[in-house]
């Protein structure tokens, strides 16, 4: 059941106002969200107290240049804040975040978390370059009109998590033609602020759920085949060498990723420094090695680090300057090594993070003597 | 290839595997050239990068192996063990990048006879298997 927010002529002006409402009412003490940079070509993250402000910030921004959850992180990380401050991100942003709060980097005890249907978000290259049509591309997208694929981040084409987080506070608007934005409760947090607004939550969802359903299918069917192409052209070692031939070694992947959030990675530190003779080696024995070295032990050994809570957000391939599709791989190993310990990054379910737990009994059929020990194995039995 | 040569690398935990090493050892039990022991406090010490590494840097096969589930000297290093090392090889597998060259094996201290087989038995895996692809890249 769900409260309804009627919507005039624009859907993400109705959410700024309801956003506006909260806070003169003082129902929470600041808000979270995407605000225009005065150049006109990317989003900021803002915080804002006075609602005023709001007038000035977009409920629902077409790119997405900095993962929210970065953004909250930087608020929290050193433990919560005094005041109750509304955050209104995509639903990957909040999955993210959701993640970091188990990590301990973020801490949601006085944080609102809200999502909305989240229509896919446009490329930050091709909206920096040319934001008017951005926009346009956006607004037809949350309309719910065909765009080619192309235009779209990729990320977003397969992502079967648009909607519908363990969010506090859900705006969904798929199905419901622009007239109307269903305010669904996801927490007693979430049911606090529409008490508090006088708004029962009293309206069937069934064609906004309907809705969400036949999207589903469709993102369900497109990232299959995107798991299926990636998995062919990354197999094996000369597979992933060719896919990220062309890699720089910049590690922007990492610094736009949220759940990369230490402060020393393991590949600056002084571990992963190798004696010189140690690649003159490598080099003489092979014939030849490539410099800077590591570059796929970077890349593997990011996955082994933080598949398991990937949210598949895009943002690793948006960072990247040599257009390689790292997030299609992540997400692609990601959906395995998840499926491996029945876990799903970003859920707040109360299963913890699968290398912070064991069973005592489990993954028997790795440790046997048997050569054909089936890897990987399931964790729960 | 009957001139094939592996190059195996085992990270045995101190508390058990490495004594049933040196137990196999002083039994005369027969145990292969190729491979190659590095003692570790425990299986858990073993991170995903130092077996990414050790393969990166030319190891055709990798056994990690320490005390029984139950057994570990530090209580239950060797479950957190076994649960990274499930997710390392779902990455391999993943990625094809030939998983059945990495094993977990438990081996206590007293199990002098079973180091000795689990060991040959890699070894004879690997040298099967031929040299790691790994080995031979130049561009890693
Ligand atoms: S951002 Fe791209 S080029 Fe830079 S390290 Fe990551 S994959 Fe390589
Ligand atoms: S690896 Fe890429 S897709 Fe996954 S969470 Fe990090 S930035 Fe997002
Ligand atoms: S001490 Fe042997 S596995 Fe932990």
């Amino acid at each position: 059941m769900a409260a309804v927010l009627p919507v005039g002529s624009d859907l993400s002006g109705a959410m700024n106002r309801f956003l506006k409402t909260i806070l003169e009412k003082d129902i929470v003490d600041a808000v979270l969200m995407p605000m225009k940079v005065p150049s006109g070509d990317s989003f900021a993250w803002i915080i804002m107290s006075d609602s005023s402000i709001v007038d000035d910030a977009e409920a629902m921004a077409p790119v997405m240049p900095v993962q929210g959850a970065r953004a909250l992180r930087s608020l929290t990380r050193k433990g919560e804040g005094s005041i109750r401050v509304l955050a209104l991100m995509r639903p990957c942003e909040i999955r993210a975040a959701i993640e970091l709060s188990k990590l301990g980097q973020v801490k949601t005890e006085n944080l609102i978390l809200a999502a909305y249907d989240c229509p896919g978000a446009v490329p930050m290259d091709s909206f920096v370059s040319d934001p008017s049509s951005g926009e346009d591309l956006f607004r037809k997208m949350l309309a719910g009109e065909d765009v080619s694929a192309g235009e779209v981040k990729p990320s977003c084409t397969s992502c079967v998590e648009f909607s519908m987080t363990d969010a506090d506070l859900h705006f969904g608007h798929f199905g419901l033609g622009g007239t109307e934005v269903l305010l669904i409760p996801g927490s007693p947090k979430g049911m606090e602020i529409l008490e508090a607004l006088e708004l029962p939550a009293d309206r069937e969802t069934s064609i906004w759920d309907e809705a969400v359903r036949k999207r589903r299918e469709k993102q369900v069917a497109s990232r299959d085949a995107a798991f299926e192409e990636t998995g062919e052209n990354i197999r094996g070692v000369q597979g992933m060498l060719n896919v990220f031939a062309d890699c720089i070694s910049c590690r922007n992947c990492r610094a736009a990723c949220p759940i990369c959030y230490c402060r020393l990675c393991h590949f600056e530190s002084e571990t992963a420094k190798q004696d010189p003779n140690s690649r003159l080696d490598s080099a003489v024995t092979r014939g030849g090695i490539s410099l800077p070295a590591d570059r796929m032990l970077f890349h593997t050994g990011r996955m082994t680090h933080m598949s398991l809570s990937c949210v598949s957000c895009g943002q690793c391939s948006d960072a990247c300057p040599a257009d390689i599709p790292v997030a299609q791989v992540f997400s692609f190993v990601a959906d395995r090594t998840q499926k491996a310990f029945e876990y799903s990054a970003g859920r707040n379910d109360g299963d913890p993070l699968p290398l912070r737990s064991f069973m005592k009994s489990e993954l028997s059929g790795i440790h046997e003597m048997v050569s054909d020990a089936e890897p990987g194995g399931h964790a729960h039995e | 290839m009957p001139d094939f040569h592996p190059r195996i690398i085992g990270f045995l935990c101190n508390w058990c595997t490495y004594a049933a090493a040196d137990l196999a050892g002083s039994s005369k039990l027969e145990l292969p050239p190729e491979f190659t022991v590095i003692r570790v406090m425990c299986s858990s010490r073993i991170d995903h990068n130092l077996i990414l590494s050790t393969f990166y840097r030319g190891a055709d096969g990798i056994l990690v192996a320490g005390c029984h589930p139950g057994d570990c000297h530090y209580g239950e290093g060797n479950y957190y063990a076994r649960r990274r090392f499930a997710l390392l090889k779902k990455v391999m597998e993943t990625l094809d990048l030939e998983p059945e060259r990495l094993e977990l094996r438990w081996v206590s201290a007293a199990e002098g006879n079973r180091y000795a087989e689990v060991v040959n038995e890699f070894t004879d895996r690997i040298r099967k298997l031929g040299p790691s692809p790994i080995r031979t890249s130049t561009r890693l």
